[in-house]
């Protein structure tokens, strides 16, 4: 952190929250707001004189409110720059000065009260989301008590307990008689793998983060007793089975089961837990002088704000998602934005420094090519035909299109544009063209596919990234569907256009099928919300013009589904062997009559 | 959330899913497995 604070070709905003950030790759502008510190930091030389006069004392966050800290003060020891700043909020007053201290206090006259929050704005080519993540809070877990009992502690906590710069001086003690423990109890996934919280996945960094702790308490204390309760012990990684090891050979006992509750006993203090230890297969009770909550790892509580900011998507544990979870794991969907460390998953401190340096690469390999290039697959816009009705701009998932309706203007970025077509699916006026997947090309397609015994035919629409590789998948493992499946390859479920359904059933085809990646898989942020938007939109028109809407179906399946693809395509064969030969005359009559409807209409509209 | 009863379009089971107003979300047949869920509207059921 102090190379990075010296670096001549770094800026370092601390105390800082961006507040917005527009443009595409290359062209980004960022507006960062600067917090006041109320402290010239250039000056300070973080003497502390200011702090010991200071008469206000409140929880210190960095200790995990286990100590205090002063209205003046430096967040953490190895903060950079290392200057205090006030705490407004805590501070008794500055207008007017009601203590005024700090100031009388500090010779560099550093302190300066009437310092207000600045707006800085930057331009920059590339943006790294490295926003990290929040620890869960056990409050809410009843049955271990935390809240209730001052011994059941978390492993934060803990570790700041066992830190010689923590609260206690490396002293390791219990909260409520300030003594050495004799032993000690650890709890793992807490707030991990726990469908109930609604936090299914694993933290990855506590099983490792407890191992280390019971390491280093045994190291410190030899004597303590430790036991760690846990699901499984996920020791993968350079070394992590070594220290596992390690630890049970320092007489860490580990037992496969997790506590139901815990019991203080109120004379004592001591903590008593019951629980089935899987590998004895019984039932143990165990009494502990601490219990720590080894607990996981939740996204930033200001992740939504950071999403938005950046048009970025999430995982449904809702950390971001990245581009491509093999081939460009540290992309985001948005072009010249990178992710690195738990902003994208939980992560320990090497991994996020592996992701880190990769970002920082693909940052610089962009940068240093001063171009970018773009898939030849975008949109284009005919202004001509555009009524600025605004639907292009409010589905593209990548804020591709301004349009002002009051104005009659439309502003189109095309590096902005990925391709998923939404915005040429939605335009009600023809005014977008999705290059190499033209409205005509895919209905020469539908056309072409029907041109013989359409009756016998399915017309299946696939998205490239998801179900057309599934169907990949389907062959490649020799599964077998019906031949009589005719796939149109799109780039997005977003792309299949209202009118291309109606044509395949106004030319005959008994089944059509949408299908597409599932919600969380989605290359294009959330397009495919706009696909089933449409289809069940569709359903209730196929409805009120008397056509089974079960003839029409959406299907989510993702590339490794090959199995799934089968599967449905089979079932579907089922259905469309019980389409009646009456029913798609009936669909054609239907179509067609609704078409020279609508034709006359819009001849009537011209005329007008 | 408020659930809702929803038909699968595939193999017809009507299975109660959450359900919100101007909110998307995946839904999956337990039955079939299939993504064809509609919504089961009161006019539907007075129709049939």
């Amino acid at each position: 952190m102090m190379d990075v604070g010296r670096h001549p070709n770094i800026k370092l905003l601390t105390y800082s929250t961006v507040e917005k950030i527009t443009g595409y790759v290359g062209n980004f502008q960022v507006q960062v707001k600067k917090k006041a510190k109320y402290v010239n930091e250039t000056e300070c030389t973080a003497c502390g004189d200011c702090t010991e006069v200071c008469p206000v004392f409140v929880p210190d966050e960095f200790q995990q409110g286990l100590s205090s800290r002063r209205a003046i003060y430096i967040p953490f020891p190895q903060a950079v720059p290392s200057s205090f700043l006030i705490d407004m909020e805590n501070c008794l007053g500055t207008n007017p000065i009601a203590c005024g201290k700090c100031a009388d206090k500090c010779d560099k006259k550093c302190i300066d009260y009437d310092a207000r929050d600045e707006i800085l704005e930057f331009k920059v080519g590339t943006v790294i989301v490295a926003t990290g993540m929040d620890v869960f809070d056990p409050t809410v877990l009843d049955e271990y008590g935390y809240t209730k009992y001052e011994n059941v502690i978390t492993s934060m906590e803990y570790e700041r307990l066992l830190s010689a710069g923590g609260p206690s001086d490396g002293h390791f003690i219990r909260p409520t008689d300030r003594k050495r423990p004799k032993t000690v109890g650890f709890i793992q996934c807490v707030g991990s793998r726990c469908e109930k919280l609604g936090k299914p996945y694993c933290s990855n960094i506590c099983c490792m983060n407890t191992i280390k702790d019971t390491l280093l308490l045994k190291d410190h204390y030899p004597d303590i007793e430790a036991k760690v309760f846990y699901i499984d012990i996920r020791a993968f990684g350079k070394g992590f089975e070594d220290l596992y090891k390690r630890s049970k050979e320092a007489g860490v006992q580990y037992i496969r089961g997790i506590p139901g509750e815990i019991i203080e006993d109120p004379s004592t203090h001591n903590l008593k837990v019951m629980v089935e230890d899987t590998t004895a297969n019984k039932m143990e009770e165990y009494e502990f002088d601490m219990m720590v909550l080894s607990v996981g790892v939740t996204p930033r509580f200001d992740m939504p704000e950071v999403q938005q900011l950046l048009t970025l998507s999430k995982t449904p544990d809702g950390f971001f998602m990245e581009a491509h979870p093999k081939l460009k794991p540290v992309d985001a969907p948005t072009t010249g934005v990178y992710f690195a460390g738990c902003a994208e998953a939980p992560k320990d401190v090497k991994d996020s420094v592996t992701q880190a340096s990769a970002a920082a690469a693909r940052a610089e390999t962009l940068l240093s090519a001063g171009k970018v290039k773009l898939e030849a697959i975008t949109s284009s816009v005919n202004t001509d035909l555009c009524r600025f009705c605004g639907m292009c701009s409010k589905v593209c998932p990548y804020n591709a299109f301004t349009v002002d309706p009051k104005k009659k203007t439309i502003r189109y970025v095309e590096a902005l544009c990925k391709g998923c077509g939404t915005c040429g699916a939605e335009c009600r006026f023809g005014a977008i063209t999705m290059n190499h997947f033209t409205d005509e090309q895919i209905i020469t397609q539908i056309d072409t596919h029907l041109a013989e015994k359409a009756q016998e035919k399915v017309i299946v629409f696939a998205c490239n990234w998801c179900s057309y590789a599934g169907a990949d998948t389907c062959g490649g493992a020799r599964l077998q569907y019906p031949p009589n499946q005719r796939l149109i390859r799109t780039m997005c479920s977003g792309r299949v256009h209202e009118k291309f359904v109606l044509h395949a059933f106004k030319k005959g085809a008994p089944m059509v099928v949408v299908s597409g990646c599932h919600y969380v898989d989605c290359h294009y942020i959330d397009a495919n919300r706009w696909t089933q938007k449409r289809v069940e939109k569709l359903w209730d028109k196929l409805e009120k013009w008397d056509i089974r809407p079960e003839r029409l179906l959406l299907e989510w399946i993702s590339a490794a589904e090959g199995k799934r693809f089968a599967k449905t395509m089979q079932d579907i064969e089922e259905l469309r062997k019980k389409v009646t030969k009456e029913e798609i005359e009936h669909t054609v009559k239907v179509l067609t009559e609704e078409e020279e409807k609508e034709k006359a209409k819009k001849e009537k509209q011209k005329k007008k | 959330m408020e659930e809702k009863d929803f038909k699968c379009l595939r193999c017809g089971a009507v299975n109660k899913f959450p359900y919100e107003k101007g909110v998307m979300m995946e839904r999956q047949c337990p039955k079939c497995g299939s993504n064809s869920i509609r919504l089961v509207k009161e006019k539907q059921e007075e129709k049939k």
